[in-house]
């Protein structure tokens, strides 16, 4: 019976997405604060509706119900209790699932919070997010519903996919969803504001909170899913340029462009247009992804679904809300006053460098994801576009907007002047420079691209770092009086200096980890050593094990450094039972920030086994850039004050300039 | 019953959070939507007095930025004005009341009627396990005494009651197993050993194996009167091409027996066979145990050659019109008793694939596959 209470719970919220779809709309368009007022209490109430069904789900998996189609086919009763609970979406239905009841999440967030909000952007706001939760509701009733049920079940189940029996799969899809979905907000924002003609610096200040939530766990699980393929799929490899990944990627690019040039429409009222466009795009990539990997277009880890019915439904989501919102923006587009006007050096320049650097990057992402799938479409011919594509595209796209980072936040709003930016950044390009001739005297001529990144990403971190100490002028007031300004800094400029010095440390994360990686793979026998980076890797044998559904093969590594012992490994095949598959369990050993990362292959049968052993140093760097990125966000969110871009005035530069070096 | 009222019941709340905010008083309602964009940029107003009193900016750009934020206050205050008369419309809300009263239910309970089991009761594994047991298939008992076995695997006498009902079910592989375990814990019984080296024999297709012929020997060693086990000693005798011997063995065995024992038939007609080789024919495309035996006299070539025979017919029926199970564990046995490994794995990829939306028949498969020591993927 409580399954079927789900079911229709899930129904029922179906029911409640078209009352919201039509009601609080029909109400703002004619003006009536008592049809808008229904927004809200429903925007709840559908969220407790889907919440419901999702724990029905949740207790079908925790009771192993085969009765339930969906447990039947991805659940064992021998399976660890966490993966019952986390099985629920390592499927396609509960994963969906999953996603509306993020959708429905954000939108009840803005039913009981939007508070501060007009009525009637608030009504058609949640109106706009009731058609999105509407189309997928209706995809998850009609192609992938999870409460479909068996008579008669077996008495078991067909179990998780063992790739997924860990506990990134606790982590990881929650904190991407929450991204991913949650440009939906911002999505809705954007279309209300076309549709009631309102977007100003109010509509900014407002949408400001939802993107960065979004973006700070959009940020956290990408980060989280390139750590888990790192440790989980043994190659030692953090990013593949996967489709998959590549899908979740542009519409975090697409998303920091959008965070950007908010900044601009909320502190000056221009780059309006261009706003509400990027934030219709970054949810059209999110949809895109979600495309991509439910129609079996892509067949992968990630791709659950093969069912190309699936597929239609979705593309015809994606056109109509992609096409709908489109039609609308170049109705009203063409209508919009434009805003505040700025000089090609200032704030606003900088922020339209980075949109454009930014979106040409989702641009040669975007190609390289989606041409092979064109072109096999079209002329059946199978290519693969991988690392290379990349490097060569995305690569030097990322180079100048790095460069060009620092700059941004210590130039002024309407006209800048770059020499006195450069100044202020005078310590971070020495320290950079420092750093970078540093390396090359450490490694030599040989990789000469290493050091000038090393440099680059230096220059992030100390730009960054050097932006807020010279904007309490730290050094020209004294230390005492420099912290008390320091801690009252706003919350958005902390969040800026946080999220550009994670930028740097990532990068820096990935030039090392890169570039002086060392590796070797040997066929060792228990009793051989192999030397790397300084370490001695000891193979010491391996014996079977058996976990609670699955059979491994554990191998015991002793790693010593000049003799003295550092730490045991013991990375490990695993063969999971229900399923008959294998995977592969690294063993990773932390030193510092740099990682050794030994990884077991085929056994040679005479107790011989082929053995990846990588060192990668500062590898770690690139995770926790990600995750100081996100506190940034965080930072940024937190600020409760408001952005106001103060323009320096034409006439009175000089003086402005001098007052400044004062 | 219990399930219709908590969804009416359900639908009900939901169907107020509709209705109540309709029927709100209008001065409520106008009070609160004051212009939110005023509030913005009053907001903004202040801030830039803080910052300028915290000397972040200077008297000039804070002047500059007053002056571009009072516009945009002034503007939003004259479109408030035009917007603000609040316009109520009973109609309206009748409609709007309509639909949330009559629509909502309506849409709600005719899409979950087409969609839903409404009678389909929950079915928690512990609940089904746990049930009385003369309620319970034999699937269910199985799995409860497996799981027993698998929470207490010493539990000998366990492990023998189950292994003749895999046998009867049709999973030699299992019976064998829960035999060997029976007879590691408690020590070995002529019976049990005897069965062990049934379920062997059926496990290979009527082939009588090493291992299963230790199990008979040894079984012959502790009862030397038992029928069962000097029955297929015999017939390992035949399968092995040691005729004389074979016939010697079927004949000792039917010296003084019962007449109308079931099995006396069947050692004749084994018996029948070695004597008079010429008189077999293959009457079926799986091979019997009579083909089995007969192409244990052939010479190695002919041998093959029948064999590869019997398998190529099998594959093509699989490809072309499918088949059970069985039949594809079968292919994939018999090519890596040919040493065709690259074969066997095709048939275990083509086989997945016929299965790919069966779980339960794909584990089988994958189940055999892992046996036979073919790479999962």
């Amino acid at each position: 019976m409580i399954v079927e209470f789900g079911h229709y719970a899930l129904v029922l919220a179906f029911a409640m997405t078209l009352v919201q779809s039509v009601v609080p709309l029909w109400g703002a368009l004619t003006k009536d604060e008592r049809l808008m007022a229904v927004a809200a209490p429903v925007s709840v109430v559908m969220f407790l509706l889907v919440l419901m069904s999702f724990v029905v789900l949740t207790i079908s998996y925790l009771n192993s119900d085969f009765s339930v189609l969906n447990v039947l086919e991805n659940s064992h009763s021998a399976k660890p209790l966490l993966y019952k609970f986390t099985g629920v979406w390592g499927n396609h239905e509960g994963s969906m699932l999953l996603w509306v009841l993020i959708l429905v999440f954000f939108g009840a967030l803005v039913g009981a919070f939007g508070g501060n909000l007009p009525s009637d952007l608030k009504a058609t706001t949640l109106a706009v997010q009731g058609w999105v939760s509407a189309g997928f509701i209706l995809f998850l009733l009609a192609t992938s519903n999870p409460f479909n049920r068996v008579v008669n079940p077996p008495l078991e189940g067909a179990d998780l996919n063992p790739i997924l029996q860990d506990i990134g799969l606790a982590i990881h899809p929650p904190l991407l969803y929450i991204g991913y979905v949650g440009f939906s907000i911002t999505f809705s924002f954007a279309v209300a504001a076309l549709i009631l003609g309102r977007i100003d610096a109010a509509w900014a200040r407002w949408v400001r909170p939802w993107t960065l939530l979004a973006w700070c766990f959009l940020t956290l699980g990408i980060a989280m899913g390139s750590y888990w393929a790192y440790y989980e799929l043994g190659w030692g490899g953090w990013w593949f340029w996967d489709p998959v990944e590549n899908a979740s990627f542009m519409p975090w690019l697409a998303g920091t462009a959008l965070l950007h040039s908010a900044i601009v429409m909320e502190k000056r009222e221009a780059l309006k247009v261009w706003t509400v466009l990027l934030a219709i795009f970054t949810f059209s990539l999110s949809l895109l992804g979600t495309f991509l990997v439910r129609s079996g277009v892509l067949t992968s880890v990630h791709a659950f679904a093969t069912d190309p019915a699936r597929g239609v439904f979705i593309l015809t989501l994606l056109c109509l809300f992609v096409g709908g919102s489109l039609a609308l923006y170049a109705w009203r587009a063409p209508m919009l006053k434009q805003g505040g006007i700025f000089a090609p050096i200032s704030r606003e320049g900088g922020l339209v460098l980075n949109n454009l650097f930014l979106t040409a990057a989702t641009a040669a992402v975007f190609v390289g994801t989606l041409y092979p799938l064109a072109l096999d479409v079209v002329t059946g011919e199978k290519i693969s576009v991988g690392a290379p594509f990349f490097n060569l595209t995305f690569g030097p796209l990322m180079v100048p907007l790095l460069i060009a980072v620092p700059f941004g936040p210590v130039l002024s709003w309407k006209r800048g002047d770059l020499l006195a930016a450069a100044q202020r950044l005078y310590a971070a390009m020495g320290l950079a420079l420092l750093l970078t001739l540093f390396t090359f005297w450490l490694w030599g001529m040989e990789k000469v691209l290493a050091p000038l990144g090393v440099g680059l990403a230096v220059w992030v971190m100390a730009g960054a770092v050097s932006e807020i100490v010279t904007r309490v002028k730290f050094f020209e007031i004294g230390p005492k009086r420099g912290f008390a300004r320091l801690v009252g800094l706003p919350g958005s400029a902390w969040g800026t200096a946080l999220a550009h010095f994670g930028v740097g440390v990532t990068v820096l994360g990935i030039v090392t980890a890169s570039a002086f990686q060392e590796e070797r793979i040997e066929t060792m026998r228990p009793g051989d050593t192999v030397d790397l980076a300084g370490y001695q890797v000891t193979f010491d044998g391996a014996a079977p094990r058996r976990g609670p559904n699955f059979t491994e093969e554990v191998g015991h590594f002793t790693i010593r450094q000049g003799g003295v012992h550092v730490a045991d490994l013991d990375p490990s095949k695993r063969v999971y039972t229900a399923r008959q598959m294998p995977t592969t369990e690294a063993g990773i050993h932390t030193i510092g920030f740099s990682q050794l990362y030994l990884s077991m292959g085929e056994g040679r049968g005479d107790g011989a086994v082929d053995v990846r052993v990588y060192f990668k140093p500062l590898i770690t760097l690139i995770w926790i850039g990600c995750v100081i990125m996100s506190l940034g966000a965080l930072f940024s969110m937190a600020d409760r004050r408001l952005r106001v871009g103060a323009p320096k005035p034409a006439a009175k530069r000089k003086t402005a300039s001098l007052a400044a070096a004062e | 019953m219990m399930f219709w009222i908590l969804i009416a019941l359900l639908t009900g709340a939901a169907a107020l959070a509709v209705l109540v905010p309709l029927s709100r008083n209008r001065n409520a309602l106008t009070e609160n939507s004051s212009s939110a964009d005023e509030a913005v940029y009053r907001d903004q107003l202040d801030a830039i007095e803080g910052e300028l009193k915290r000397g972040l900016i200077n008297e000039e750009a804070a002047e500059a930025a007053r002056t571009e934020v009072a516009r945009r206050l002034l503007a939003a205050h004259d479109k408030y004005h035009e917007r603000s008369e609040n316009r109520f419309d009973s109609r309206r809300l009748k409609a709007a009341q309509l639909i949330s009263l009559m629509l909502l239910p309506a849409a709600a309970l005719g899409m979950y009627l087409a969609l839903g089991s409404p009678d389909e009761p929950d079915l928690p594994l512990t609940a089904r396990l746990s049930a009385p047991a003369e309620e319970q298939s034999v699937d269910v008992l199985v799995a409860r005494v497996e799981r027993h076995l698998a929470d207490n695997p010493e539990d000998g006498q366990g492990w023998a009651v189950i292994a003749p009902v895999y046998l009867s079910l049709g999973q030699p592989q299992s019976s064998a197993r829960a035999y060997a375990n029976a007879i590691r814990i408690l020590g070995a019984r002529p019976d049990w050993l005897t069965d062990l080296g049934e379920a062997l024999t059926m496990v290979n297709q009527g082939l009588v194996t090493a291992d299963a012929q230790s199990a008979f020997e040894q079984a012959v060693s502790m009862d030397a009167t038992a029928v069962k086990p000097r029955f297929f000693l015999a017939i390992a005798l035949g399968q092995e091409g040691k005729k004389a011997e074979a016939i010697d063995a079927w004949n000792s065995l039917l010296a003084g027996a019962d007449e109308t024992a079931a099995w006396v038939v069947a050692a004749r007609q084994e018996l029948a066979a070695l004597e008079n080789p010429d008189a077999i024919a293959s009457q079926s495309r799986g091979p019997t145990q009579d083909d089995i035996a007969a192409s244990q006299e052939m010479d190695a070539d002919d041998r093959q050659a029948m064999i590869s025979g019997m398998v190529t017919g099998l594959a093509e029926k699989l490809s072309t019109e499918g088949g059970p199970v069985e039949d594809w564990n079968r292919l994939m046995r018999s090519y890596m008793v040919l040493g065709e490994k690259q074969k066997a794995e095709d048939a275990f990829a083509d086989a997945s694939t016929a299965y790919a939306d069966k779980p339960a028949e794909l584990s089988q498969i994958k189940d055999a596959a892992s046996k036979l020591g073919l790479p999962g993927f």
